[in-house]
Parts: C-alpha cells; sequence; structure tokens
C-alpha cells in the first residue's frame, strides 16, 4: 500500500527550507531530509526529490523572509535613516537566530554558484528585486536632497548590493556595536 | 620509531579542493582517506578528528595561497588599480577555486565552531593589516587607514561571495565600483 503523507507539499517544503538554511544543500543526506520531513526516503527518492526541495525551499524563502522585508524598505519615507535602519533590523535577524544562519540566498550562492540554470534564474529575481529596492529608497533620499552626487544613484545601487555578502561574513565575527557602527560608515560613502 | 611515510603537508593539499568541492559535512573520512592515500588511523593520529584536518588544511591554505595574494598589496602603481588586481587575483576564471577558502568554509561554518571563527578573524586581521601598510603610503588614506582598510575588507567579503556567481565584466565592475565608492568618500 503506497504511504499515505499526512503533510501538503507546503509544509514539507518549509520543513526541508529550515534544515537548508542551516546545513546547506550538500551537507544534508537524502536520509536526514526524510528524517527532518517525517517521510521514509523513498518519498526522496521518488516523489519529491532534494533538488525540487531545495529550489522550492529558495521560493519559500523569498516569499516569506526577504520579499516582506524589502516591502516594507520600499515604503519607507525617510531614505537613508531608512535604509540605516532596515540594516539594523538585518542585523538584529542574524544575531537573535530570526535569520538561523546568514542569508540563505548567500549561502547558496557561495555553495552552489550557477550550478545550473534553474538556480541563476532564482538568483537573476532576487538580487533584480533588491537592486530595486535600493533604488527605490535611493529616489527618496534624492527627494530629501541627502545624497550629494544623485547622478550616481546606480553606482550607490551595486555598492549597496553587497552589505548583505559582507554582513553575512562579518555578523559570525563581530559584536552588534560594531556591525552597527560598520553600516553607519558603509552609508557615509553615499551621503 | 615508525618512519612517517607521508608529508603532512601534501595531505592537507589534497583535502583543501575536496572541502572546498562539497563543503565539510558532506566530506567523509573515507573520501578523505581516497584521495590522500593515508588511511584514517593515521589520519586520525595526526589531527585527531575530521576538524583537526580543516583546521589545518586552512592554515596551510593561507601559508601557501593567502600570503602570496596580499602580497600584491605591495605593488607599485596606482592603488585603484593594485586593490582591482588583488581581488580578481582570488577570482581568476583558470583557477578551477574561484573565491577564498576561509570566506567558503566561513559561510558554511562559522556560526557554529569558535576555532573557525578565530581563524577566520584572524585572516580578516591579516588582510586589514597588508591594507594599512599600503593605506599609509597613500596621500588619500594615510590619515585614516584604518577606516578605508575595515571597508576594503568588507569588499573582499563581499566579492569572495557576490562575484562567484558574476561574469568576468559583471565582477569587474562590482569590484570597481566598490573600490571607487570607498575611496571617492567625501
Amino acid at each position: 500500500m503506497p504511504q499515505v503523507l499526512h503533510q501538503s507539499y507546503e509544509q514539507l517544503v518549509e520543513k526541508a527550507q529550515a534544515l537548508f538554511w542551516v546545513k546547506g544543500y550538500k551537507g544534508v543526506s537524502a536520509k536526514e531530509l526524510a528524517d527532518c520531513l517525517d517521510v521514509s526516503t523513498s518519498v526522496i527518492y521518488n516523489k519529491y526529490t532534494k533538488d525540487m526541495l531545495f529550489m522550492d525551499s529558495l521560493g519559500y524563502y523569498t516569499s516569506n523572509y526577504s520579499d516582506p522585508f524589502l516591502k516594507q524598505l520600499r515604503e519607507t519615507t525617510e531614505g537613508l535613516d531608512s535604509l540605516r535602519d532596515f540594516f539594523y533590523s538585518l542585523i538584529d535577524a542574524l544575531l537573535d537566530k530570526t535569520f538561523p544562519k546568514s542569508c540563505l540566498m548567500v549561502n547558496t550562492v557561495v555553495e552552489m554558484r550557477n550550478a545550473n540554470q534553474g538556480i541563476t534564474d532564482v538568483y537573476q529575481r532576487y538580487f533584480d528585486t533588491l537592486t530595486n529596492s535600493y533604488k527605490v529608497v535611493l529616489d527618496k533620499a534624492i527627494g530629501l536632497k541627502q545624497l550629494k552626487y544623485p547622478e550616481k544613484k546606480d553606482e550607490y545601487a551595486e555598492f549597496l548590493l553587497g552589505i548583505i555578502f559582507s554582513m553575512s561574513i562579518l555578523y559570525k565575527i563581530q559584536p552588534k556595536e560594531q556591525l552597527r557602527e560598520f553600516i553607519n560608515e558603509q552609508l557615509s560613502f553615499i551621503e | 620509531m615508525r618512519y612517517k611515510e607521508y608529508n603532512t603537508n601534501s595531505v592537507l593539499e589534497k583535502c583543501i579542493p575536496i572541502f572546498w568541492e562539497k563543503g565539510f559535512r558532506a566530506t567523509s573520512i573515507n573520501e578523505i582517506v581516497g584521495v590522500t592515500g593515508v588511511n584514517r588511523f593515521s589520519l586520525y593520529h595526526e589531527f585527531q578528528n575530521k576538524e583537526g584536518i580543516l583546521y589545518n588544511a586552512l592554515k596551510l591554505y593561507q601559508k601557501r595561497y593567502g600570503m602570496s595574494k596580499f602580497d600584491i598589496l605591495k605593488k607599485e602603481g596606482d592603488l585603484a588599480t593594485v586593490l582591482q588586481e588583488f581581488y580578481l587575483s582570488f577570482l581568476q576564471s583558470k583557477e578551477k577555486y574561484q573565491g577564498c577558502f576561509y570566506i567558503h568554509i566561513g559561510t558554511e561554518l562559522a556560526d557554529e565552531d569558535p576555532e573557525i571563527k578565530s581563524l577566520i578573524r584572524n585572516y580578516l586581521a591579516a588582510l586589514e593589516f597588508a591594507l594599512i601598510e599600503r593605506l599609509i603610503k597613500e596621500a588619500k588614506t594615510k590619515n585614516n587607514p584604518k577606516f578605508y582598510a575595515r571597508h576594503l575588507v568588507g569588499l573582499f567579503c563581499t566579492s569572495m561571495s557576490f562575484c562567484l556567481i558574476h561574469s568576468e565584466k559583471q565582477k569587474q565592475y562590482h569590484i570597481a565600483n566598490g573600490i571607487k565608492v570607498i575611496l571617492n568618500k567625501k
């Protein structure tokens, strides 16, 4: 008799995502994944494969963690001050483990790189959204006359894009105050 | 006394690519035995455990590869050009493993392993020091070399991760832009 799953696929993805976030893709075996999802390994081999669960985990991460965070950022009104608050709350999320292990997308970039077209497309969408969100805030900063060189908006957006990557390493070795100071100084480059 | 039939560094040298490619967790002792040709008892005797192999592999990487790349910072010439060459030296497409072994392993393990944390802290401190030595010689940065060095280390962390998915053109642009934004601070 085939095994009946008492969980929806979405519930499985949610659990898989939490595991991949902490252990990465390669560090999770089929057995470990099955145990975490409370299904038999044959489900992982035959029905919901590790690759499929991983790709959908990235989608889950984007829609549940980064999208709401970025939507909030785009709706802010204080320009660079809002950007500072955004990075401060990122630091808090990293340190209090709301984000259990840096950013899943950053971890995936380092671990998987451009392993296949599917993953490259995910990065493309993710970093486009991030860049556009920064540009929305930079436009507001320009409106508030906070930028000395408004014409450098695109260069600044590219620079800001780097912050989630540097934070993803630095939060592991520096205390909160130092991280906040780093953010203040990073923003001083574009003021 | 038993004659040790292998050279420790050549064993570690063979472990770097496998940790790099598969990550630490996904690499088994059996695979390490396979690539090094050293049996597990000798490996455990020498390094205690798999962690011990990794710690020593990181130290060897810094000695053999990191240091020579840090030396690029001593080159004569325009600061921005030298910095660009330094960052890109880790990202040459002819090299099989692009990026930096420390940032790679730190991304996987530095949350939970205090030894890895301290190795990364030391590695980045060595980089910061090498940058400061250069920055004190430049008119633009000599009055505040620590400030600039801190942010150039930040750019190092960024380019050793983000640039891994970039095309040649994208990575050159991202790094050049980062250097420019940092050095042009008013």
